[in-house]
């Protein structure tokens, strides 16, 4: 009897081991059948992501600010009692006024490289256990949304339209180890190609071996053919340290980006770029510090009166 | 395995498969995320016997293949699931009943869920997928094998109890 379980159970085994690699082909030929059952699953979540969002965006960075909760007492107690006051009032507002601030800095953005953009809201974040980096956001075609556009944040490049449906899209984020993308550097010129690494950490190669490269170095992006996938002139990030291998033929460096894509809340999609782009009128400028200048003026010295006594000489 | 529990089963992986992407997937974890589908599929087909854990496991995979944030080939999830289900089967004709052993049940699936992400990577390399870094990747398995360490202690029970209801009165003896 178990023997012959056994064999049933072995045979299902083989039966559905051989499905899946029948999938698994289908799918790497290009079929569109499964790729279409992924565009159904997202129409399907898509709304489901944005009625879920309005609930999650507070509570999304739960863990870190748990994290930071028992540094100073005494300035928590009163921090909560400040924040029982206001609490009914801002929990919708600050998460409102934070979408807010960064549509308008996106929109700042997009304004000085004259982009034509679309703005939406991050919706969805995708499964740590696919490895993959993406993000759901709330435009599709409807939008004017296609596949391979560039998506932006507040202070530069986030990735790139991964795929559509009518009312939302997934974006392969910048982080993404298959993510590559076209750098020039604004100093030199020198031109190299970027890679996600799943984390927060991306690696430039210069094609030039001759190339020049410096810490802080700011990328921006190089652009493609119809400005598909990227467009022109985006910042992308900076040279954190540039690593001197002698193994290599062409110079590696260890670049930061200027996106922070733990916290997107508002991204916007580029739909049209100017004519050869914005050049360099995207690098970032770094913010002046603020100098105290003291003057020092003098006073008027007090004028002396003339005492009762000298004036009874007199 | 009754076509019944099957299918009470296949809609319960659906409902988590909808709240994992949906809400769990937007939760910042400390270390790295954590795969709520996975501990619950883990959890239903360590308490299934062999034919209905490899049955579980490819009817799992199908439902995370369908996951659109994923980038692997369609059938990778299924084909791993599979395996793993037919892994999971084996071992636990050797532990025996989890219904009364709740630790190990919580260590088994935390294990298993561990295994099956790291045999995603494995399988990764060997279809060519770049994953990103190694060091990157570790993270996240540890991560979710914590997580699924601290959260299937609340789940897993109520998974048993709702199980229960699903089985025959000839299962239930």
């Amino acid at each position: 009897m178990a023997g012959g379980g056994n064999n049933r159970s072995r045979l299902l085994l083989v039966i559905l081991l051989v499905t899946s690699l029948f999938l698994i082909t289908l799918d790497l030929r290009g079929v569109s059948v499964t790729k279409n059952s992924r565009n159904a699953t997202q129409s399907f979540l898509a709304p489901i992501q944005r009625g879920v969002s309005d609930l999650f965006s507070p509570v999304g960075n739960l863990f870190s600010d748990i994290k930071n909760f028992g540094k100073t007492k005494a300035e928590l107690r009163d921090l909560k009692r400040e924040n029982a006051k206001l609490r009914k009032k801002v929990i919708l507002n600050k998460d409102t006024t934070g979408q807010l601030k960064k549509l308008k800095n996106v929109l700042n953005l997009a304004g000085r490289g004259s982009y034509k953009v679309v703005s939406a809201r991050v919706i969805g974040k995708g499964s740590s256990s696919t490895f993959s980096q993406t993000i759901t956001i709330d435009a599709g075609s409807n939008d004017g949304v296609k596949k391979d556009m560039t998506v932006m944040g507040e202070l530069g490049l986030v990735g790139v339209v991964k795929s559509t449906t009518s009312t939302s899209a997934i974006v392969l984020l910048m982080n993404d180890p298959t993510f590559r993308i076209g750098v020039r550097i604004a100093r030199s010129q020198s031109i190299g190609v970027l890679m996600g690494e799943g984390d927060n950490s991306y690696t430039l190669q210069l094609l030039d071996p001759s190339g020049s490269i410096e810490k802080d170095d700011v990328l921006l992006s190089l652009g493609s053919d119809n400005n598909k996938p990227f467009v022109p002139g985006l910042p992308v990030g900076y040279v954190k340290d540039v690593k001197n291998t002698s193994a290599t033929l062409t110079q590696e460096a260890s670049v930061r980006s200027y996106s922070n894509l733990g916290s997107l809340g508002v991204v916007s999609v580029i739909v049209k770029s100017s004519n050869g782009g914005p050049k360099d009128a995207l690098i970032p400028r770094p913010t002046p510090t603020p100098t105290t200048t003291i003057y020092v003026t003098q006073s008027p010295a007090p004028e002396v009166s003339p005492s009762p006594s000298s004036k009874a000489k007199n | 395995m009754s076509w019944s529990r099957a299918s009470f089963s296949a809609l319960l992986l659906l409902f988590f498969f909808v709240i994992q992407e949906s809400a769990i997937s937007k939760i910042n974890f400390p270390i790295s995320g954590f795969s709520l589908y996975l501990c619950v599929l883990l959890g239903l087909m360590a308490l299934e016997d062999r034919f209905g854990a490899i049955a579980l496991g490819f009817i799992g995979g199908i439902i995370l293949d369908l996951s659109p944030s994923s980038d692997s080939p369609f059938g990778k999830w299924s084909l791993i699931l599979t395996l793993v289900g037919y892994l999971f089967s084996r071992n636990r004709e050797s532990i025996g009943d989890f219904t009364e052993r709740p630790l190990a049940f919580v260590l088994f699936v935390s294990a298993g869920a561990t295994a099956t992400l790291l045999i995603f990577l494995i399988f990764g390399i060997i279809l060519g997928e770049n994953n990103g870094a190694v060091l990157t990747n570790l993270q996240t398995v540890i991560g979710n094998g914590i997580w699924t360490l601290l959260f299937s202690s609340i789940l897993l029970p109520g998974l048993v109890k709702l199980r229960e209801f699903t089985l025959t009165s000839r299962e239930r003896i």
